[in-house]
């Protein structure tokens, strides 16, 4: 290197030479304090000191805002209609662009090599999702499909058609999967959970409104007919204009094909097992009601 | 337009839930039990664990899709330095203040760099220095024409 570093630099260098600094040494730098101007002084400020003349407004007794003198005002001549009625208590998914996940995976953050779940996006600080203010996890939004070019298995929660086109010309998968609130809580942060030692919960079905949109192939849903969603993704390669490559072939395959069952959260790990951090074990159950419940 | 091969085959899914209803030789009435190929399994829980720590890019032959360079291995001799940030990025930040105020911030600036700035924006800008926290702060929206410009060091 061929400089030397030095917090503080020139100025500092200076400051040490100069006296030392108290109240009579400092003025704030010029044009940065512009003198207040008071009310009523002066030959044109004075007299009626900006107030006007006579009346409520010389008089201070001016009725509440949004009076119109008596005729109806606007705020009570309009109509309600509930446009924000339980805006608090609807679900929201957050968005993640194509730009975003190429420049995550570019910088190494996220695996193309593994299938990329929501636990992997969270790993890789790519989005931030709250499942206790009503996030009911991720959209894979179109913004970025021109640039995008990584071949990735990927389970979000809801997908724009132009993003699922772009990820699978490129030779990935997409498939869309709903996550009840706890189950997006124990998603996102595993370590807390296992660590509280409960047992893996089995995750929950959609509810009624949700239900046709992941039983939808051209969703890509995890409860759809795969036979459906082949013939979508050969429907949407048409519509897009590009060639459906065969992933079949690919020596990813066994990756890209990997899909969760509707019950399951994490890869690898099913419902009911209790998973010790500590000694690195897991533990499963046995009890034939417990494998019952868990099972069904 | 030729249609690929239509795979009517159906794509197998492997779906990755071995539920295991083995009973193991543990006495009845015990609710947990033991352990089966503990390592296996043991990875995918692994997989799940954060990293703590921002990882190394990998490598790309110049820019990467996204259109980030990684930087240079030597970096030219000059007498000023911008190291990169944590998250291997160029350190020019854009802000909007009061809806129509552009302010460009340079950061983590080593050295003497006054000459550049002269050449980069041909006239004299509005800035603050701050020698401190090694920031400069220039009037107006710089970003691309910067990062552009400090990549290629």
């Amino acid at each position: 290197m061929s400089f030397t570093r030095k917090p503080g630099g020139k100025a500092l260098d200076i400051l040490q030479n100069l006296p030392r600094i108290s109240l009579a040494n400092l003025r704030p730098e010029p044009g940065t304090k512009k003198a207040e101007k008071k009310r009523g002084r002066g030959q044109h400020g004075g007299n009626r000191s900006g107030r006007g003349h006579k009346g409520e407004r010389q008089r201070g007794n001016r009725p509440r805002l949004g009076f119109e003198g008596g005729q109806t005002p606007f705020y009570l001549a309009i109509p309600k209609y509930g446009y924000n009625e339980g805006h608090s208590r609807r679900a929201q998914y957050q968005p993640l662009t194509l730009n975003r996940l190429q420049y995550l995976i570019d910088l190494g953050r996220v695996d193309p090599t593994q299938p990329i779940d929501l636990t992997q996006l969270v790993n890789g600080r790519g989005v931030t999702i709250q499942p206790q203010k009503r996030d009911y996890g991720v959209q894979l939004v179109g913004e970025g499909a021109g640039i995008f070019a990584a071949k990735v298995n990927i389970e979000v929660q809801m997908a724009s058609e132009e993003a699922i086109a772009a990820i699978e010309r490129n030779g990935g998968m997409v498939t869309t999967g709903f996550y009840d609130p706890r189950s997006l809580a124990v998603l996102c942060k595993p370590v807390p959970f296992f660590i509280s030692g409960q047992p893996i919960p089995k995750r929950m079905l959609p509810g009624e409104d949700m239900v046709p949109y992941y039983t939808d192939a051209a969703n890509r849903g995890y409860l759809a007919d795969p036979e459906k969603i082949q013939k979508a993704r050969i429907a949407l390669a048409q519509k897009y204009g590009y060639i459906l490559p065969d992933i079949s072939k690919d020596e990813l395959f066994h990756m890209l094909s990997m899909i969760k069952d509707p019950r399951q959260i994490f890869f690898g790990l099913s419902p009911g097992w209790v998973v010790n951090m500590a000694e690195k074990k897991i533990l499963k159950p046995t009890d034939d009601k417990l494998l019952q419940y868990y099972s069904s | 337009p030729t249609i690929s091969n239509p795979n009517h085959a159906r794509i197998h899914f492997s779906l990755s839930l071995p539920l295991q209803k083995q009973t193991l030789c543990s006495p009845a009435g015990e609710a947990k039990s033991g352990i089966l190929a503990p390592t296996e399994e043991y990875t995918f829980v692994e997989q799940l664990i954060p990293p703590s720590r921002v990882p190394f890019p990998p490598k790309h032959d110049g820019p990467s899709p996204f259109g980030w360079t990684p930087p240079s291995e030597v970096p030219l001799a000059f007498p000023y330095m911008i190291c990169r940030s944590r998250m291997h990025n160029v350190p020019v930040y854009t802000y909007l203040t009061h809806g129509s105020r552009k302010t460009t911030l340079v950061h983590k600036i080593e050295g003497d760099i006054w000459e550049y700035l002269q050449q980069l924006t041909g006239k004299d800008l509005p800035t603050q220095v701050n020698e401190v926290t090694m920031t400069i702060r220039v009037k107006g929206h710089f970003d691309t024409a910067l990062k552009e410009w400090l990549v290629k060091k």
